[in-house]
C-alpha cells in the first residue's frame, strides 16, 4: 500500500506535485497556505486526509503556456498521484480538489472563500478537470479586487492545489483554539453541524457550539444549533447532495462526548505543536484510509483571524507585577480602582 | 443611558403583614426607615441581607447585625480608612434586616484617606501569619472565657458564704454584672470577626479579577478551587464524622446508627455492648469543640447546633456508615485535593505570558495565604463562639422562668437585648420584694404579643430590595462579603418586573454541571428528612451543616450567596451542579416543579410546573 503521507524525500521547490507530508512553511510559495498547513498537521501527529499538491509551479507554468492547458508530463503526474490514492481502497476514491494559494491563510487576511473547491471528484479526467478549474477560478476578476483590496500584489506566486480524500463525515465543523471573540486563552470553542464542514464553513447552518475548558475538560458552555441541512457524500462518490435533517437529528448533538473530548485533546495537542490561536478544520467520518472505519480527520489549520476592533474592545488586563507588588495591587483594589481603569 | 435603571418598591410604601400591626416597637427606632430621613433613605439601595439573616430577626438576636454594625464599620470607616466606603447602614422592614452601603466619591476625601489605609492594610498584610497565629489565640480566649460565665437561678436564700466572707454584693448582682460581661464578651468576638476579613477578600477578589480579566469565561468556583486551603477547620465537622463512621464499622456497630432510630435511641442500644460504649466514647472526644457546628448562618438562636440536637449528625452518620460499608472510601485523600489544586493553577499559570506570570502567582499565593482566615473565621466565630452564646442566652432564659417573670426560656429571644436589662432588676427586684410584682405578668404579655407578630413576619416574602439602585456596585464590602454587585442587582430588577415569564430564573453559576429532576423547596435545616434521593434542592441558603444532605441531591439552588457562599463550597465539593443568588427561587419555584440546573451557567428552567396548592392558584 502507498502511504503518501510518509514517502521518502523533500520538497524541492521544482516538482509539479508534491508530497503533503513534506510542505513546510518555507515551501508555502510552492504549495500553498493550505498544504502547508495539512503539513503541519500531520508532523503534529494528527490524521489528515490522505493526499498530494499540484504546486505552484505548475500553475505558472499553465499560465505561461500559450493555450492554457495541462500539458502531457502535468497530467501524467497528477493522474499517477491520483492511482496512487485509489490504491488506498482499489476503487476510483472520491476526493475534494481545492485551491491552496500562496497568498491564503495569513493572520492578517484570511481568504477564506475566495478560492475554489469541489467534492466528490472521482476518476483521473475529472480530477484533472477540477485542478484547471481552480487555476481559471484564480484568474477571475473577483479575485482580482480582493487583492487590491488588501494591497496584495497583482502575483504573488499562484495558487497550488489540494487533491485529498474525501471523508464522508457524519459530523464535521471548526475548532477555534482560544475564544475567537474574547481571547480567553482556557477556552476551546467547537463548532459542529451533520454531515460535510461545508455547511458549518459556508455559514448555512447554525452549528451546535461547546466551549470547552481546557484545564478542567468541563463544558462551560453549549448551545443546540439549527442544523436543518446536511452534506453527505452522493452516491457513486460524485459530488455531494444537501439534505435535510430530519428534526429528531436536528435536536440532538451533532457530536458525542467522547468526541467532544477528543476533539479537545486535538486541539491542546495542535497548540502545543504549532502555538496559540489556531482555527482548525475537522469531520468525523469513514475514508479510504481508514479502509471504511469512522476516525477524526483534522482537515485545515491557521491562525485565527481576530477582527481588529473586537480586539480593541475588550478591557485590558490590569499591569500586574510592573512596579507594583501583589500587595499593592490588593491596596488598589480595595481603594476603588476598578480593574484594568490602569489608574496607579 | 437611563433605559435600564428601575427602582425597586420604595421603603416606605411596604405594607405591615396582617397580624403584625405595631411591630416596630420590637425593635430600636435607629433602624427603622422613619420621616427624618425619608427624602435620603428613598432615594438609596437597600438589599435583603439573605445570606445572614434570611429569618425575621428575633429581638434578642438582633445582636449580631448590631455587633457588626459597629464592628464590621468601624474596621472600615476608622480603622482601615477604606477611600472609597462608609458604614453599610441597617434597616428592619417587616422584622427582615435591609443592608445599604455608602461609598465615599468625593476625590479629594478618596485621596486624603489613601495613604492611611494603605499603611494600615500593608501592615496586616506584611505580617499576616503572625497576626493570624494572634488571631487564633484571641478568638479561643474569648470563647473561653465565653464558656466560664454562668447564669444559674436565684437561690431562695442568699448562700452563708456571701456572709462568712462578708462579700457585701449578692449573687442577684453576680447575674446582672454577669450579664454585663456576656454582651461585652459577643462585642470582642465580632471586632475580631471582622479583624481581618475585610483584608482576606479583598485579597481573594483581586486574585479573583485578575483571573477573570485574563480568561473571561473562568468560574469562581474554580478560582475558589486554585485558593481553597486543603486541611480546613471549617471542614473538620464533618471529617469527624466521616472518621466516626468508619470507626463505627470496624466496630461492628454500625446497624444502630442505620436503623432509622432516634439519636436517643441509637445512643441507648449502643450503649449496651462493649463495642457500642467504645464508639460513644469516641463520639464525647470528638464533640467538643467539632459539634459546635449550627445548622445556619451563626446568626439565629432557632438554627441549633450539632452539640444541642443531634439529629443532622446522626442522619448524616447513617448515610456515611451506608457509604462506608458499601466499600466506598469517605477519608477525603489531601493530596488528591493538593494535586487537583495545582493542575488547575498550572494549567492557567501555562497559559500566561512575561509579567502577567509573575503577577498570577504573586496574587495566587497571598490569596492562599489568606484565604485559611476565611475559612476557619467561620468556625471559630459563627460555629463555635456563636453556638454557645445563643445556648448563654437559653440559659438566662431559664432563669427568668424560674424567677416567675418569662413563661419558658426561649420567651428571651423575643426581648431586645437591653430590654432583659430591664427584666433582670425586675427579676432582681421581684427577688428582693419576696411579694408578687406586676413584672410577672407584663413581661410575659409582651412576649406572647411579639410571638405573634413574629409569626406575621414569616408568613410575609420580603423582596431582594428595596429603593433606587446605583448606576454600578462599587463597594468593596458589598462585592466581597455580601457578593452583591451590578449584575445581582440587574438579575432582581429583571425578576420583579417579569416574575420569570419564560420559565426561567437567572443565579450565579456556582458549581458546574447540568441536572434535572423534582424540585423540594426547603426553608429549614429540619425539614431536610422530606427529601427524596435526587431531588434538587431550593433553599434560602444553605448553611456548611446543610452538607450532611448534599450525598442526596441532584443540584442545589439558593436564593442568597455570593462569592464564596456555602452551598456554592459544598456543591463544588460534592461535584453537584449549583446555582445561588437567584434572590426568588424559593418564592417563585414550588416543590414537585420539574427543574433542568445548568451550574456552568447559572441559569435555572422550569420544565414542568407542579399543580398549584389550594388556596395559591388565585395568586399564581
Amino acid at each position: 500500500m502507498t502511504d503518501l503521507h510518509v514517502a521518502a524525500g523533500q520538497t524541492t521547490g521544482g516538482e509539479q506535485v508534491a508530497v503533503t507530508g513534506h510542505c513546510l512553511p518555507e515551501h508555502v510559495n510552492h504549495v500553498g497556505g493550505k498544504a502547508v498547513g495539512l503539513g503541519s498537521l500531520l508532523r503534529a501527529g494528527q490524521r489528515v486526509p490522505a493526499s498530494f499538491v499540484v504546486t505552484a509551479g505548475a500553475y505558472r507554468e499553465y499560465r505561461r503556456g500559450p493555450a492554457q492547458e495541462l500539458t502531457q508530463e502535468l497530467r501524467a503526474a497528477i493522474a499517477g498521484a491520483y492511482a496512487a490514492l485509489c490504491e488506498l481502497d482499489g476503487t476510483e476514491v472520491p476526493v475534494a480538489v481545492r485551491s491552496s494559494a500562496t497568498v491564503e491563510d495569513s493572520a492578517e487576511a484570511s481568504w477564506a472563500g475566495q478560492f475554489q473547491t469541489f467534492l466528490g471528484v472521482s476518476g483521473t479526467e475529472e480530477v484533472l478537470a477540477k485542478v484547471e478549474e481552480c487555476w481559471a477560478a484564480a484568474l477571475d476578476p473577483h479575485v482580482g479586487a480582493y487583492r487590491a483590496g488588501h494591497q496584495l500584489g497583482d502575483d504573488d506566486g499562484g495558487v497550488a492545489v489540494i487533491v485529498q480524500e474525501l471523508v464522508d463525515a457524519r459530523a464535521a465543523g471548526v475548532i477555534f483554539t482560544q475564544h475567537p471573540e474574547t481571547g480567553d486563552r482556557s477556552i476551546v470553542v467547537i463548532e459542529s453541524s451533520h454531515g460535510l464542514g461545508e455547511a458549518v464553513v459556508g455559514g448555512e447552518v447554525v452549528p451546535d457550539l461547546f466551549e470547552i475548558n481546557k484545564i478542567t475538560r468541563q463544558q462551560h458552555r453549549s448551545r443546540l444549533g439549527t442544523k436543518h441541512t446536511e452534506y453527505r457524500l452522493a452516491g457513486g462518490g460524485r459530488g455531494v447532495r444537501a439534505r435535510p435533517v430530519d428534526p429528531a437529528r436536528q435536536q440532538a448533538w451533532s457530536v458525542s462526548e467522547p468526541e467532544l473530548m477528543a476533539l479537545t485533546d486535538m486541539a491542546a495537542a495542535l497548540e502545543a505543536k504549532l502555538g496559540r490561536g489556531l482555527d482548525v478544520e475537522w469531520a468525523i467520518g469513514a475514508a479510504p484510509s481508514t479502509h471504511g472505519t469512522e476516525a477524526l480527520f483534522a482537515l485545515q489549520v491557521r491562525p485565527i483571524t481576530v477582527d481588529p476592533r473586537r480586539r480593541s474592545q475588550r478591557p485590558q488586563p490590569p499591569a500586574a507585577g510592573r512596579g507594583q507588588d501583589a500587595i499593592g495591587h490588593i491596596l488598589g483594589r480595595l481603594a476603588g480602582r476598578e480593574p484594568g481603569t490602569g489608574a496607579g | 443611558m437611563d433605559q435600564g435603571r428601575r427602582s425597586f418598591r420604595n421603603p416606605f410604601d411596604i405594607e405591615t403583614p396582617p397580624g403584625a400591626e405595631g411591630w416596630e416597637s420590637m425593635y430600636p427606632a435607629y433602624l427603622l426607615f422613619g420621616e427624618e430621613l425619608r427624602e435620603r433613605d428613598e432615594q438609596k439601595l437597600w438589599f435583603f441581607d439573605q445570606m445572614h439573616n434570611p429569618e425575621p430577626l428575633y429581638p434578642f438576636d438582633l445582636m449580631m447585625p448590631e455587633s457588626w454594625l459597629v464592628s464590621l464599620n468601624q474596621y472600615t470607616t476608622r480603622v482601615w480608612n477604606l477611600p472609597t466606603a462608609l458604614g453599610i447602614e441597617h434597616r428592619i422592614v417587616n422584622g427582615y434586616l435591609y443592608l445599604s452601603p455608602n461609598v465615599i466619591d468625593d476625590p479629594a476625601a478618596m485621596a486624603e484617606r489613601e495613604p492611611i489605609f494603605a499603611q494600615r492594610a500593608r501592615h496586616y498584610f506584611e505580617n499576616w501569619d503572625e497576626i493570624y497565629a494572634n488571631w487564633v489565640a484571641k478568638a479561643t480566649d474569648c470563647i473561653e472565657r465565653l464558656k466560664a460565665i454562668r447564669f444559674e437561678p436565684l437561690p431562695d436564700r442568699e448562700p452563708l458564704d456571701t456572709v462568712l466572707r462578708a462579700r457585701g454584693t449578692t449573687t442577684a448582682f453576680d447575674l446582672l454584672a454577669r450579664y454585663s460581661r456576656y454582651l461585652e464578651n459577643m462585642h470582642e468576638m465580632a471586632y475580631y470577626h471582622f479583624e481581618m476579613l475585610n483584608l482576606a477578600y479583598g485579597a481573594y477578589l483581586t486574585f479573583l479579577e485578575f483571573c477573570r480579566s485574563h480568561f473571561p469565561a473562568i468560574t469562581d468556583d474554580l478560582v475558589a478551587r486554585m485558593v481553597a486551603g486543603i486541611d480546613v477547620i471549617l471542614y473538620r465537622p464533618d471529617a469527624e464524622l466521616r472518621r466516626l463512621a468508619v470507626r463505627a464499622v470496624e466496630l461492628g456497630v454500625g446497624a444502630a446508627l442505620t436503623s432509622g432510630a432516634a439519636p436517643d435511641a441509637a445512643t441507648a442500644e449502643l450503649g449496651t455492648t462493649e463495642a457500642g460504649r467504645e464508639w460513644l466514647a469516641e463520639l464525647e472526644e470528638v464533640k467538643d469543640p467539632w459539634f459546635y457546628y449550627t445548622t445556619g448562618s451563626g446568626y439565629c438562636h432557632a438554627k441549633r447546633a450539632w452539640i444541642d440536637d443531634l439529629r443532622p449528625p446522626f442522619a448524616a452518620l447513617a448515610d456515611y456508615v451506608r457509604r462506608v460499608e458499601r466499600g466506598e472510601d469517605l477519608v477525603r485523600s489531601l493530596d488528591k485535593l493538593r494535586a487537583e489544586r495545582d493542575r488547575i493553577a498550572d494549567g492557567y499559570r501555562g497559559l500566561l505570558d512575561g509579567d502577567d506570570v509573575t503577577g498570577f502567582d504573586d496574587l495566587l499565593a497571598l490569596s492562599r495565604q489568606v484565604f485559611p482566615f476565611v475559612e476557619n473565621h467561620n468556625f471559630y466565630v459563627e460555629h463555635w463562639h456563636h453556638s454557645i452564646f445563643f445556648n448563654k442566652a437559653r440559659e438566662l432564659g431559664a432563669v427568668l422562668v424560674a424567677a416567675g417573670l418569662l413563661e419558658q426560656d426561649d420567651d428571651i429571644y423575643f426581648l431586645h437585648r437591653y430590654e432583659v436589662y430591664q427584666v433582670l432588676y425586675e427579676a432582681e427586684a421581684r427577688w428582693a420584694l419576696g411579694v408578687p410584682t406586676r413584672s410577672e405578668y407584663t413581661w410575659r404579655e409582651e412576649v406572647a404579643r411579639r410571638r405573634q407578630i413574629y409569626a406575621a413576619f414569616e408568613k410575609w416574602n420580603p423582596p431582594p430590595a428595596l429603593g433606587v439602585p446605583p448606576e454600578k456596585v462599587t463597594e468593596p464590602i458589598t462585592v466581597t462579603l455580601f457578593g452583591i454587585n451590578t449584575d445581582t442587582i440587574q438579575r432582581w430588577l429583571a425578576a420583579e418586573a417579569e416574575g420569570s415569564p419564560d420559565g426561567r430564573l437567572l443565579g450565579l453559576a456556582a458549581s458546574p454541571g447540568v441536572a434535572e429532576g423534582v424540585a423540594r423547596v426547603v426553608h429549614q435545616v429540619e425539614e431536610l428528612d422530606q427529601l427524596e434521593d435526587g431531588e434538587i434542592l431550593v433553599c434560602p441558603l444553605t448553611a456548611p451543616s446543610w452538607s450532611i444532605v448534599f450525598a442526596r441531591i441532584g443540584a442545589a439552588v439558593s436564593d442568597g450567596g455570593g462569592i464564596m457562599s456555602h452551598a456554592a463550597i459544598v456543591s463544588r465539593e460534592y461535584g453537584l451542579p449549583a446555582v445561588v443568588a437567584t434572590g426568588v427561587g424559593t418564592r417563585v419555584l414550588r416543590t414537585g416543579d420539574r427543574l433542568r440546573v445548568d451550574g456552568g451557567t447559572g441559569v435555572v428552567t422550569v420544565l414542568e410546573r407542579a399543580a398549584a396548592p389550594a388556596g395559591e392558584a388565585a395568586r399564581a
